[in-house]
């Protein structure tokens, strides 16, 4: 009798686990289907090509489905200046990033080394709004003493844009180059080659494929990117003709017009997000490629042709070593920009959070009550109090909703299935793919799917579903890595016990993965807090009172920020908003990865 | 009533093994293999590496369960049971219990780990799980080495010390049958002494399965020795029979060392 409902329970917790990962797979079906359909009738009625390759953009919120169009619907001159932008982000953040990544990998010291990796990965947390706040009151007054306008438009976006995509650059393409073989670098150095040529003639060029992969995801982010933009690009749609010409890029578009669309602007505004979501794949297709070719590069260098393969090397070495006479300029020029790029990435750092400190901090001891007074209608005196507690509401639905999915998801994944399944390939490539949405995109679906369920306004209910999805990828991912992390030998102990599946998975299995997990958890939050695009049309962006239930509208304190800094007059208070939002999510990551420490100095624990 | 019946079918202390193959995908690692093995005696398995030793004994508690695309036929019999017949995996884990090459303690305290089995099979009592720790780890001859730092994490145990308590571990349940996949092979000289006297005086209970790489260790512990070559059971005999006598030549010629 125990023994059938031992089997029972066990049946029970695998369907269970299951169907969670089935909710991954109906989340992404939904989102794909809805942008789709609703996509539909405006391709429909403006026509595929003349809507993306018009160059002409008036929209009228007036215009239906039924009647003759009085605006114009093209959006290349949005695709244009996306893909300008990300260029230009990539001349900045792509070229500072790399040689900061050498800097790292090869010419600082270890101690530095760890402080600067570690804050690198902080920046990589700094809410976009931040970033964008950062561009108003200090980029701009600068640029604006060169520019013949306030400093908006392409070069500020593209500095802005390069900062953010710094850290992905900076992190992704540091492994790689970890990850070369150290016997390349003494057999270069073996045959006479100094540091610096051994670094850029043979170490740099083992891990390309790698570095390409991070310069990929790079774009993929800043395609993506949408409240740091809106706030410096000047967003009138034109092509971007000058450094400082205002120009809109395609999430801009979208937020710019998605508060007060019509009909068929409305259509079209979900159809400039497809198209959105079509540059993001085709992005992730490469990067998918990339990393792909990175991994097998070093297997291959690592395991299977280990001899010839190192042969070949050391050929190719001898060979560099001939050219280095000729080439020796170009090495010293390179070294100079490893080293000037990693003393530029440290200030621009420093600069954005130590601006914010100095400007903050004054702010909040002044005036305190910015932080828990009152709220008062069309009172001078604005408060971040109601935006504090609607930020409270949102991380807790969301997180409810979507930790336990995606740890189970996850588990599923990791201890059920034997991997070569196409079901189970399907929720994977899902997963991946949805990690690389743009945040934006879930707003999107957040306000056609779930706005209206709740009574057509904006609610924290509906803003927190949103986001609930946008977290659950990295969570399914997170969760995976810390469960794989579990050594298999443990499992094994469990089970040569007599223990079931499911006691194996709660007492072996998750305690040994919780510190991973305890930091995926405070990543989410630290998401939640800092994101802005997917709440602006589904949670409000109207600073008002504190909510009195979850089927209010307010602000989160992302959104506060972007709604201060907007206005003008409030310029003081967005400070201390920034400030405030910065000590959360640093305080956040801080945290994380403290825990991710633990988990691996518990690893190796285990090894000894 | 379904339940007495299980758990007797479930206690048997001998194995014995009728025309076994296993495949993992399509390479057969086992090849054709029949055995007796007797209760209550150490039966050693020795062969070159990669021969399908490991793979062998895995099947006795079926633990290639969790390797897909792992496929077995033939008969596998402990005591009188079928264990390739539909069983409760779980009881017959409970009877034929595994000790593996690396020590593997779970991330908790020595009182837990030892607890652990019991608790599966639902004994909670503290004062029932007590008896249980303490007879366990006396059976382990690690009592009095460890009964002030029950509470301790198991991990910051010596290795040899780890691997006694996954043995007492395993003995906590009370197995028939004990699996041993090169226990010593991590252990300094003096650890693994320890534990091959234990196997010794663990027979007076139970049945002793362990596969070494040390022929040494083999003829001081074992009364029987099967010797492995590329998934085949070579040999299978008294251990002073296969050492001083071998009927096989390539027998022969592994255990003077002329190849492997
Ligand atoms: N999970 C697996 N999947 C596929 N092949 C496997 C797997 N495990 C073992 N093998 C193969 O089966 C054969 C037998 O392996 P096994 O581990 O049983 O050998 P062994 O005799 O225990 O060797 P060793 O002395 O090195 O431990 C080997 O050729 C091995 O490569
Ligand atoms: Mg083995």
């Amino acid at each position: 009798m125990t023994v059938l409902n031992a089997k029972n329970k066990e049946k029970a917790g695998k369907a269970f686990f299951a169907a969670a990962a089935v909710i991954c797979v109906i989340a992404v079906a939904a989102i794909f289907a809805f942008l789709i359909i609703k996509s539909v009738p405006a391709f429909g009625k403006l026509g595929v090509f003349e809507f993306i390759f018009g160059d002409n953009w008036s929209s009228d919120r007036l215009d239906t489905y039924d009647s003759p169009l009085s605006g114009t619907y093209g959006i290349f001159t949005m695709i244009f200046g996306t893909f300008t932008a990300t260029i230009g982000a990539l001349l900045i953040g792509g070229v500072f990033g790399y040689f900061t990544a050498v800097f790292l990998a090869f010419y600082c010291p270890a101690v530095p080394k760890r402080i600067f990796s570690s804050v690198i990965n902080l920046l990589a947390g700094i809410p976009s709004v931040v970033y964008g706040f950062f561009g108003i009151v200090f980029l701009l007054p600068v640029l604006s003493k060169i520019a013949p306008n306030n400093g908006s438009g392409l070069l500020a976006t593209s500095i802005i844009l390069g900062i953010m995509i710094l850290p992905t650059v900076v992190s992704l393409s540091k492994t790689s180059l970890e990850a070369v073989p150290r016997a390349y670098y003494e057999a270069s150095v073996a045959l006479g080659a100094n540091h610096s040529e051994t670094v850029f003639r043979v170490m740099t060029p083992a891990a390309k494929s790698g570095i390409i992969a991070s310069l990929v995801l790079a774009v993929g982010r800043a395609l993506g990117e949408t409240m740091a933009v809106v706030m410096v690009a000047g967003n009138s749609p034109n092509y971007p003709d000058g450094l400082f010409s205002s120009f809109r890029v395609l999430t801009a578009n979208i937020v710019m017009e998605m508060g007060y669309a019509g009909e068929v602007q409305e259509g079209a505004l979900i159809a400039t997000g497809v198209v959105l979501l079509f540059f993001v794949l085709l992005v992730n297709l490469i990067f998918g490629f990339f990393s792909k070719k990175a991994v097998t590069a070093s297997v291959k260098k690592q395991e299977k042709h280990k001899i010839t393969y190192f042969n070949k090397q050391i050929k190719r070495i001898k060979n560099c070593v001939y050219s280095f006479t000729h080439k020796i300029g170009a090495v010293k020029i390179c070294k100079g920009m490893a080293i000037g790029s990693g003393i530029f990435s440290a200030v621009a750092l420093l600069l954005i959070i130590g601006f914010i400190f100095v400007k903050g901090l004054p702010q909040i001891i002044q005036k305190p009550s910015i932080i828990y007074g009152k709220y008062e209608f069309a009172s001078e005196n604005i408060t971040i109090l109601p935006s504090i507690v609607t930020t409270l509401f949102a991380v807790a639905i969301s997180l409810i909703i979507s930790i336990p999915i995606g740890l189970m998801t996850a588990i599923f994944l990791n201890e059920y299935t034997k991997n070569n399944n196409i079901f189970i390939r399907i929720i994977r490539r899902g997963i991946d793919i949805l990690a690389g949405v743009p945040s934006i995109v879930y707003g999107l679906f957040g306000m056609i799917a779930f706005v209206p369920i709740f009574g057509g306004s904006s609610s924290i209910l509906a803003g927190s579903l949103t986001i609930s999805i946008m977290l659950l990828p990295t969570i399914v991912r997170s969760c995976e890595e810390s469960l794989k992390s579990v050594l298999k030998s443990q499992r094994e102990g469990s089970f040569a016990l007599g223990a079931g599946k499911l006691r194996t998975i709660f007492r072996i299995v998750l305690p040994s993965a919780m510190p991973g997990i305890l930091s995926a958890i405070i990543l989410s939050m630290g998401r939640v807090i800092s994101e802005s695009a997917p709440f602006l049309y589904t949670m409000g962006s109207v600073i008002s009172a504190i909510p009195n239930s979850v089927m209010d509208s307010g602000a989160s304190l992302a959104v506060a920020l972007y709604r201060l800094s907007g206005e003008g007059w409030y310029i003081n208070e967005a400070y201390a908003t920034a400030l405030v939002l910065i000590i959360i999510v640093l305080a956040l990551n801080i945290t994380a990865e403290m825990l991710a420490g633990k988990l691996s100095k518990k690893l190796k624990g285990d090894n000894a | 009533m379904a339940k007495t019946i299980n758990e007797k079918k479930l206690t048997g202390q001998s194995i014995s093994v009728k025309n076994a193959n296993l495949w993992y995908g399509d390479f057969q690692a086992i090849k054709n293999i029949s055995v007796e093995i007797p209760e209550k005696k150490v039966s050693a398995f020795i062969g070159p590496s990669g021969c399908g030793k490991s793979t062998f004994l895995k099947c006795f508690n079926r633990m290639n369960d969790l390797i897909p695309d792992c496929r077995v036929t033939g008969e596998f019999k402990i005591g009188e049971t079928n264990i390739y017949q539909k069983i409760d995996v779980n009881a017959l884990r409970r009877n034929v219990g595994m000790v593996f090459q690396k020590p593997n303690p779970f991330p908790m305290s020595v009182y837990d780990n030892i607890a652990y089995g019991p608790r599966t099979f639902g004994i909670h009592k503290r004062s029932a799980l007590d008896q249980i720790v303490e007879t366990s780890l006396k059976q382990a001859a690690m009592w009095n080495e460890l009964k002030d730092r029950l509470n301790g994490s198991a991990l910051g145990l010596s290795g040899g010390q780890q691997q006694r308590l996954c043995i007492a571990r395993a003995l906590a349940v009370k197995p028939g049958i004990i699996l041993m996949d090169e226990p010593t092979s991590a252990l300094d000289p003096i650890s693994t002494g320890k534990i091959e006297e234990l196997c010794e005086e663990l027979t007076k209970t139970t049945t002793i399965v362990i596969v070494t790489h040390n022929m040494q260790q083999a003829t001081r512990i074992s009364d029987k020795t099967g010797f492995f070559l590329l998934g085949e059971l070579v040999e299978f005999g008294d251990t002073d029979e296969i050492f001083t006598n071998p009927k096989d030549v390539r027998t022969e010629r592994y255990i003077t060392g002329r190849f492997g």
